[in-house]
């Protein structure tokens, strides 16, 4: 194998924004366009004062060139972040985010912070929520055995972040325990 | 640490010496201790390479002791604190204390093999969490940041990890350099 040991079991975060940009947003677009059909399926018409539900990749592809507003998703407002970071820090399990929350928000935090309410605040309750939630999955390295780990909840790219380590952890452990049927082998 | 014949650790987990004790006379094979004596006697002590010892074992010719590294002095200290132990130190640098005990572990009979594999397990559960937190600590402050962070104790810590946690340190390391280096960066231009 000629990959780097890293990159064999994971891949790199830049990839999951990638496959997270493949998610469809709302927009209010501020050109009109006809409905055009792309590999993913056809999107469109765009017509301006109405909504639409574009991939998030094309909708900050036009943002970036001023042609559209992002609607941000229902979970990225300071209402619902506060409540999870509240029931995150008082609960000892993982509560449920959307999966790929990591990566749509930092997306649409990125290029479109002007059509987000409060952006700075968002931040820091997402950078909050990510360190509550770090330190849940610390406590499941203690939890770590090998066969078994169960972390509901966990989203993509905290799964990724772990994933490495956890599933080299569990090899090891694979190879110290002994199981009873295993007496006399070799 | 797996037993596949082309595995790079696992020949270099063998690369350790255990102390047999032969059961039979085996002639003209003397100089395997570097002795002058020229033919090995029953009962005579010999370090022996794990690699050979196998077969040795397994032939009933000799009988073996278990080493240095699983010895009642290092159960001991591992059960008192698993954190202090310094692995690295017992099975020399680079070496693979986990895959040293798996072979030995191999080759006891049930209940001490048993005894021996929760020894192993319980040493490296115990000893994981410093791994990770350490890993992520430095990933945290960088690669040039200062040596000792937070004492003596955790530098101690990362000096007697044993090679295949220090294969996981890296492996968390890495990881969270990645996720940390990918939080950080803005791309706004138009692709």
């Amino acid at each position: 194998m000629a990959l780097p040991i890293s990159l064999r079991s994971s891949v790199t975060p830049p990839e999951l924004e990638l496959i997270a940009s493949e998610q469809l947003i709302e927009i209010i677009p501020l050109i009109s366009m006809d409905k055009t059909a792309f590999i993913s399926g056809a999107y469109g018409p765009l017509r301006p004062p109405a909504k639409c539900r574009l991939p998030i990749w094309m909708a900050t592809n036009l943002k970036l060139k001023k042609k559209c507003h992002i609607v941000p998703p229902e979970w990225l407002n300071i209402d619902f972040l506060q409540d999870r970071l509240t029931r995150e820090t008082s609960q000892p399990e993982f509560c449920a985010m959307p999966f790929r929350f990591a990566e749509v928000a930092k997306i649409i935090l990125d290029v479109a912070s002007d059509d987000v309410e409060n952006p700075d605040k968002i931040r820091s309750l997402l950078k909050d929520l990510r360190e509550a939630r770090q330190a849940k999955s610390r406590e499941g390295i203690t939890k770590l055995d090998h066969s078994e780990l169960t972390l509901p909840n966990l989203c993509s790219m905290e799964i990724n972040e772990i994933r490495p380590f956890f599933i080299r952890s569990m090899g090891v452990l694979t190879q110290l325990v002994r199981e009873p049927s295993a007496a006399g082998d070799i | 640490m797996d037993n596949d014949y082309y595995s790079i650790d696992s020949i270099l987990a063998e690369n350790q010496k255990i102390q047999c004790t032969f059961k039979v006379e085996i002639p003209d094979m003397g100089h395997l201790d570097g002795g002058a004596e020229r033919d090995i006697k029953p009962l005579s002590k010999m370090q022996i390479p794990l690699w050979m010892a196998y077969i040795l074992i397994y032939s009933d010719y000799a009988d073996f002791s278990i080493p240095t590294p699983f010895n009642a002095k290092v159960r001991n200290a591992l059960n008192a604190e698993a954190r202090s132990v310094r692995l690295s130190g017992l099975v020399g640098q680079g070496g693979s204390w986990y895959g040293f005990g798996k072979m030995i572990v191999q080759l006891l009979d049930d209940a001490p093999a048993d005894e021996m594999s929760r020894i192993l397990t319980k040493a490296f559960r115990d000893r994981l969490l410093e791994v990770i937190d350490q890993a992520q600590h430095f990933a945290a402050i960088g690669t040039g940041g200062g040596g000792s962070a937070n004492g003596d104790a955790a530098q101690m810590f990362r000096e007697g990890l044993e090679s295949v946690e220090r294969e996981l340190f890296v492996l968390a390391q890495e990881s969270a350099k990645r996720t940390k280096r990918w939080y950080e960066t803005t791309d706004k231009s138009v692709k």
